[in-house]
């Protein structure tokens, strides 16, 4: 017997818990923390439940079915066109009246519907109770309340949405007032054959509020019905003074203001929590600064530290089972090819990588899932607008320190193509995970921490000059920040752990094998002595330009595929992971200034092709390679004679 | 001691100051790409006649962070001077 099939999407607004319960029922790795917008692509995952092979769809938060936003477009088009057999809308129930307003829209869409009345723990911390039953009532819609973290009635979720999809349940009707569900009959008497995709009044109100996407399919199918709609808009216009657009939206949310208050009780009056107060202080005019200042330093050395023990440990540790493996393995050219190629990278990998990756990804998550993020954003506004972008841009560069590859799917968030790509400019510079690798592991471990530190600094200084050309080049006038600003939370432990581990994995399963067949390439290349013969040719720069030795250049190609490759095929070609040996503390510095700029790695630059198309993604490389060498050489001619001056 | 009548005055958000609170009469707009803002606006729950305190503004001409419908919104001077209020205030 072949199982049945069934599709269910999440929507509803940003935040409220969509991807918790996706990867919870799913298993998948969807991106989670305490700020509005990270899913920004539709994801898919299946399970299989009483029978049904289930697709879920996790789907980008969005405040109204509109499309002023890509997200917003692509939650639309998935819910109205493709057309799920059924919706969750995850509802956050300490916010119900803004969530209530996005219902609303979705059960004018008439798609058989369950509301996951989530995130009830937060409420109640508020003081807020919801009178659940009253609310399904009300809207003709199962409403189950959730926890989405601790994974409380999600089961019963789904078994109601399989219920609802099955039995093909329609939400109630929503009545708008008087006047508008005449305008809105009159609409929808005026169609003549109507063939739309989508419910009539849906189609209706749509048009009544002007959607451009609606009323060019419309247009097609039934010319004269904009005309009515535009004279039936006009009387309203006329009678209560606004657009038709800001009428149905103060509308709706009037309705949904009706429902929150009959439903609701809040409780305890709201008194200053400990979130509450930690939120002043954060964003605060002089202390948020300062908070700030001491919360990223904070996050470095703790990164550095626990980096530094871990690599210790871990290259006593694998360095003392060298011997023992070398016995085992018989030598010879066999012996060597594999000894280098397996062992030395893994070695390489292990205690050259992995101790930066995972204290930093658990630095990071914590940040992300405290809700710090969104005020960090607030804060750098200002400094944002002086690059032609808003506060919102810095979320993607603080992702960027994790990973340049979301973090370029992240500038998403950006209203406009041009702030998008001038974010993701930006972006692509911010040190990864990976550069951090080098940053620490080189710079910080030989000369001193306090100089890892300057080259961040050093860093970011350049990003902002960089960031600044680009606005120059790519003039146009800044769109504002509108950002909502989650409440502050307790980072969910399992939650920061589960996403350090998925990194980890996948740094287990891409970059090992990547250093185990990158060591083995250079090895065969060695033997067959082309090694030299590139980095000869590279050696005007490398070694002349740059100052640096010539296994540099090889290691730098390499950096292409992982930033990370370029110091551990350098310890390989060097024959050593003790870098002062090899390095004088300059050529460090120059080397890992290089790494820091000199080209996205290939999988970024594959994600800003896929964003931005061939030709800008093309010259944003060539940009930066030109950049980070000249930077690279410039900074080592300037730290020379600093050097021989002092 | 003379009091002026109390009077209900139509100002941009960013005439408020910390702490005060009004009545959204309308959000202004162009066209293209502005009126997509004060869609946003508006679907954020900015809608005439609703209630929204400033709680306060970052320095130097920063972004404001503003109470709605129970949740706390940051916006950019820019679109907060779009957005036009009335007060009851004293002066
Ligand atoms: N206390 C509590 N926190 C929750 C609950 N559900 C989700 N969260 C937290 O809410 C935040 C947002 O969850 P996500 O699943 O990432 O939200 P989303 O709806 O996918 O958000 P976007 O992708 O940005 O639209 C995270 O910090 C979660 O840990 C809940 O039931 N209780
Ligand atoms: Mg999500």
């Amino acid at each position: 017997m072949s199982e049945k099939k069934l599709v269910i999407a999440l929507a509803g607004n940003a935040n409220v818990g969509k991807s918790v319960i996706f990867n919870y029922l799913t298993g998948l790795h969807q991106h989670i923390g305490n700020w509005p917008g990270k899913t920004v692509e539709k994801a898919e995952g299946t399970l299989h439940f009483k029978g049904y092979r289930i697709d879920i769809i996790d789907l980008p938060g969005i405040y109204s079915l509109s499309t002023y936003s890509i997200e917003e477009s692509i939650s639309r088009r998935y819910i109205a066109v493709e057309k799920p057999d059924a919706v969750i809308n995850v509802v956050d129930a300490s916010i119900l009246e803004r969530n209530l307003f996005f219902t609303l829209q979705l059960m004018e869409l008439e798609t058989p519907m369950v509301i996951a009345l989530n995130q009830i723990d937060v409420a109640k911390k508020k003081g807020i109770e919801i009178d659940v039953e009253k609310l399904s009532e009300i809207l003709g819609v199962p409403v189950i309340p959730t926890v989405a973290i601790k994974g409380i009635g999600i089961f019963k979720l789904l078994d109601k949405a399989v219920e609802v999809a099955g039995k093909k349940t329609r939400p109630k009707k929503v009545e708008y007032g008087e006047d508008f569900e005449n305008a809105i009959r009159k609409i929808e008497e005026s169609f003549i054959d109507y063939d739309l995709p989508y419910p009539r009044r849906y189609v209706a109100i749509k048009i009544l509020e002007r959607d451009k996407e609606i009323e060019e399919e419309v247009i097609q199918k039934n010319p004269g019905i904009i005309s009515i709609a535009k004279e039936v808009g006009k009387k309203l216009e006329e009678k209560y003074g606004h657009s038709c657009p800001t009428l149905i939206t103060s509308e709706r949310y009037r309705i949904a203001g009706c429902i929150a208050r009959e439903v609701q009780k809040i409780i305890s009056p709201p008194r200053p929590t400990l979130a509450e107060k930690l939120h002043e202080v954060t964003t605060h005019k002089v202390l948020g600064y300062l908070v700030m200042g001491i919360i990223l330093l904070s996050m470095f050395f703790f990164v550095f530290a626990f980096g530094n023990l871990l690599s210790e440990t871990l290259s006593n540790l694998l360095y003392g089972l060298k011997p023992f493996l070398t016995f085992i393995l018989e030598t010879g050219f066999l012996g060597e090819l594999f000894w280098g190629g397996i062992v030395e990278g893994l070695i390489a990998g292990a205690t050259i990588a992995l101790p930066y990756v995972i204290p930093f990804y658990i630095a990071l998550y914590i940040l992300e899932d405290s809700g710090y993020v969104s005020r960090v954003a607030f804060l750098m506004d200002n400094a944002m607008h002086k690059m032609g972008l808003h506060g919102k841009a810095f979320i993607p560069l603080i992702l960027g320190y994790g990973c340049n590859v979301p973090a370029c799917l992240g500038c998403r968030i950006m209203e406009t193509q041009r702030e998008r790509l001038i974010a993701a400019f930006a972006t692509t510079l911010i040190p990864c995970a990976a550069r951090t690798v080098i940053i620490l592991g080189l710079v910080g471990r030989f000369i001193g921490i306090q100089w890892a530190l300057v080259l961040y600094v050093f860093n970011l200084i350049i990003i902002f000059l960089l960031g600044r050309l680009a606005f120059k080049a790519l003039p146009g006038e800044p769109t504002g920040l509108i950002m909502e600003m989650p409440d502050y939370r307790l980072p969910h432990l399992k939650t920061v752990l589960k996403q350090t581990w998925f990194r980890l994995a996948e740094f287990l399963k891409i970059a090992l094998p990547l250093i185990i067949v990158a060591t083995f390439t250079v090895k065969l290349f060695e033997e067959a002595g082309l090694l030299e013969a590139v980095n000869t040719v590279l050696s005007p720069v490398t070694v002349r330009w740059l100052g640096l030795p010539e296994a540099v250049g090889v290691s730098l190609i390499f950096g292409v595929l992982r930033k990370e490759l370029a110091l551990i095929m350098l310890a390989n070609l060097l024959g050593t992971t003790d870098f002062s040996y090899v390095l004088t503390p300059i050529q460090m510095v120059v080397f890992t200034i290089v790494s820091m700029f000199y080209i996205p790695c290939i999988a970024t630059i594959a994600t800003c092709v896929k964003e931005f198309g061939w030709k800008k993604s093309f010259f944003l490389t060539v940009f930066e390679i030109l950049f980070a060498l000249a930077l690279g050489g410039i900074v080592f001619r300037v730290l020379s004679i600093l050097v021989n001056l002092f | 001691m003379s009091i002026e009548e109390p009077g209900k005055k139509e100002v941009p958000l960013t005439n408020l100051k910390d702490g005060e609170s009004g009545i959204v009469v309308s959000v202004k707009s162009g066209y293209g790409r502005a009126w997509g803002l004060k869609k946003r606006l508006m679907d954020m729950g900015i809608t005439p006649g609703t209630k929204i305190t400033v709680v306060k503004t970052a320095p130097f001409h920063g972004p404001l962070e503003v109470i709605v419908r129970g949740y706390r919104l940051a916006i950019g001077r820019g679109m907060a001077e779009k957005i036009f209020v009335k007060v009851e205030r004293v002066e």
